[in-house]
């Protein structure tokens, strides 16, 4: 074994220690000494400390009973499906009545991601707010930058939450009518992380109480806390059935890629859904569940599990990272080993990182291209929504317009239909999937307009 | 770097032979206690063996001098040198993925201690968080003052040359591409919503509040001039839009 002395000047912190040194093994060997270090994030590799993670949720319960909580229940009037998560646990997930809590990225660069999602929610009749009174998570800031601490995240999520369970207000409806839909992987990893921290610490609950108090944002003097975190990709998937329904276009000779999202799947990791009809239940089933039922193929690829290189800084200010990993951990492989069709992915960061960092594959001639999409996009594209009007797939970088043909779908002559209807949203007749009036529940520009209906 | 004569731990910490030492050691002391009294900290860091799983499931450990195993090795065995040492660049390598926590026998987050870290590098105004935050200027203002992080207006073949010709495959002005997105809500060109005036207002207060504004004045105090100066304008905004409520309900 070397001696610390003998590591070079400057490398005492490799990350690998000094006393480190190759062990000359063939590779071979490695893998065989290895092994039982695989990278690979299935729900095996994750139960192994099943007995030391308790359920938050228990300690919910026992705050409200002792009145120091209020919990925002998902009713029977919300329609819930039962889910299993990692460890066997149930899950509500609430299917009507939803308010849509936006994502940043999603709205300011996917916005087809939104798009599509209320568009399949006005197909199945599905009642929804979406509205002007909520801010972002403040989590991609806070991941990337550190600027932020627990209590501005917590502080934040329940003043949202708090929105959620207030909105229907404006339509003369009771509170809680409407129950939280978390549009943004990074939100959703986040706000169950902090949601947490709040059962845990009476501190914190105490803080964040003051902080709500002096916005008005208290149920009877208590926080509001929400008893589940729902995000659409597991409305999507417990509603996959109906919306196979709907389906248009056969999609069976689609080879479709998944990736799932680190902050929806590794992030709280117990309350994740798990499917024993989807991949036999060993990996997240949400996205996978949904291109299976609609007859897509699923096609699996050895970095599955890796995360994108969105890296939350580093896709601002050191895409060399983030394109490189993009690149050669995700769309290359996907290319190469699955033959893929398209990248589907439920994250907000991820559909931005894989789309947007392919073009610049040109730059060292090793052209990569592979379409990328939201589960929800790919969903309204097959049920036959507008390529353009609705699932905006003009604001994608990747060859989007190869999956099309593929699909049999005209894009060029459906282009020409949304450069046809610029015209007439120049002119102010823009169709909107939903009564624009809503948008405002209080405060400037507020107006009452009634009971949806 | 300077390697000549010096390992990177003598140019942060000092020279162990001749005792000089350009951090003092309750500097160091102070650093470690405002990362150790998050209530964050004894959730994230219960023990560790060295095993390495961490490290062997890290993206950034593939492109980076950095090892999460190190991080919580450093934290689990005190080593202050070495916390302020990483807190100079390596905490900034981590891509916040979680997959390290995901796997960690110990129920360890690296990448969640990473955070309070990097926190901490802010609070103390280290230069390493100056260098890191100054390409988040933009996101930061739109954050603070909107409550949106990204805004259409900000993806422009400019900014994001490598994302090639293509920002929108549809050649039309910005804000009646905007207005063809059939959500009402998204009919914007500055945020990524229409965000309400009142909601600006709310998250303003919780900046104040929880200390976030006076983070932002360590590490940039222009950037928190202007916000301030911009929030002071929503809040008098507000105020008067209440005033007139005040007086239509009178009438």
């Amino acid at each position: 074994m070397s001696k610390p002395t003998d590591t070079p000047a400057g490398e005492r912190f490799t990350g690998h220690g000094p006393e480190w040194q190759n062990t000359q093994l063939s590779a071979k060997d490695a893998q065989v000494a290895t092994v039982w270090v695989e990278q690979i994030i299935n729900k095996r590799s994750m139960q192994t400390g099943k007995e030391r993670v308790e359920d938050v949720r228990d300690i919910m319960w026992q705050l409200e009973k002792d009145g120091q909580i209020v919990v925002h229940r998902v009713t029977e009037e919300h329609k819930p499906v039962m889910v299993k998560t990692l460890y066997g646990w149930d899950k509500k997930i609430p299917t009507v009545r939803l308010w849509h809590h936006k994502s940043c990225g999603q709205c300011g660069n996917i916005p087809g991601y939104p798009a599509s999602l209320l568009w399949l929610m006005n197909q199945l009749g599905t009642e929804y707010l979406d509205e002007t009174d909520q801010t972002s998570c403040t989590a991609w800031n806070y991941h990337g930058s550190g600027i932020g601490n627990i209590e501005s995240l917590a502080a934040v999520f329940l003043r949202n939450f708090h929105q959620a369970y207030v909105a229907a207000k404006a339509q003369g409806l009771p509170d809680g009518y409407y129950y939280p839909l978390v549009h943004c992987g990074t939100s959703f990893g986040n706000y169950k992380e902090v949601r947490g921290y709040l059962l845990h610490s009476a501190k914190l609950r105490e803080r964040v109480r003051q902080i709500l108090g002096k916005l008005g944002r208290l149920v009877d003097g208590k926080l509001l806390i929400p008893e589940e975190i729902v995000h659409y990709s597991e409305w999507l998937h417990v509603m996959r059935e109906e919306v196979a329904k709907l389906r248009q276009i056969d999609c069976s000779n689609i080879r479709a890629t998944i990736h799932p999202a680190c902050h929806v799947y590794k992030m709280v990791p117990e309350d994740v859904i798990y499917d024993d009809k989807v991949l036999d239940g060993n990996r997240v089933a949400v996205s996978t569940g949904i291109m299976q039922t609609l007859g897509a193929e699923v096609i699996d690829y050895s970095t599955w599990y890796d995360c994108c290189g969105f890296g939350f800084r580093h896709i601002i200010s050191e895409r060399e990272f983030t394109r490189s990993f993009a690149i050669d951990r995700k769309i290359r492989v996907a290319v190469e080993e699955a033959h893929a069709d398209v990248m589907i992915g439920h994250d907000t960061g991820c559909i931005t990182t894989l789309d947007k960092n392919q073009w610049i594959s040109k730059a060292d001639g090793r052209p990569v291209g592979l379409p990328v999409l939201a589960d929800c996009q790919f969903a309204a594209l097959v049920c036959g929504a507008h390529p353009y009007k609705i699932v905006q797939s003009h604001w994608h970088a990747s060859a989007t317009e190869a999956l099309m043909e593929k699909l049999g779908i005209d894009w060029r002559a459906k282009k020409a239909e949304f450069e046809e209807y610029l015209k007439e949203v120049a002119a102010g007749r823009a169709e909107t999937l939903y009564d624009p009036r809503r948008k405002i529940t209080s405060g400037p520009g507020f107006k009452r307009i009634g009971q949806p209906g | 770097m300077e390697h000549s004569g010096s390992t990177r731990v003598q140019q942060f910490i000092g020279d162990p032979l001749t005792g000089s030492a350009p951090v003092e050691r309750s500097k160091l002391e102070e650093i470690f206690r405002d990362i150790q009294a998050d209530l964050r900290f004894d959730h994230q860091l219960n023990g560790c063996l060295n095993c390495g799983i961490c490290t062997a499931t890290c993206p950034s450990a593939h492109y980076y001098d950095y090892s999460p195993r190190e991080i919580v090795q450093l934290l689990w065995t005190e080593n202050l040198e070495g916390i302020y040492d990483a807190m100079q660049e390596k905490i900034w390598a981590c891509a916040q993925c979680y997959t390290c926590a995901a796997r960690c026998p110990f129920g360890n987050s690296p990448g969640g201690l990473v955070m309070l870290m990097r926190e901490t590098a802010i609070k103390h105004g280290m230069e390493s968080a100056k260098n890191v935050l100054r390409p988040f200027s933009r996101v930061m203002l739109k954050l603070i003052s909107t409550g949106n992080q990204l805004s259409p207006d900000m993806i422009s073949r400019d900014a994001f040359p490598d994302w090639g010709p293509n920002i929108s495959k549809v050649d039309a002005p910005l804000a009646t591409l905007r207005k063809a997105i059939p959500v009402p809500t998204l009919h914007t060109t500055k945020t990524a919503w229409e965000v309400n005036l009142k909601t600006s207002v709310e998250l303003y207060t919780i900046w104040e509040e929880t200390g976030v504004l006076e983070s932002l004045k360590a590490v940039d105090p222009n950037l928190f001039d202007v916000i301030r100066d911009i929030m002071d304008e929503k809040r008098e905004e507000y105020s008067d839009w209440q005033e007139e409520q005040e007086e239509e309900d009178d009438d």
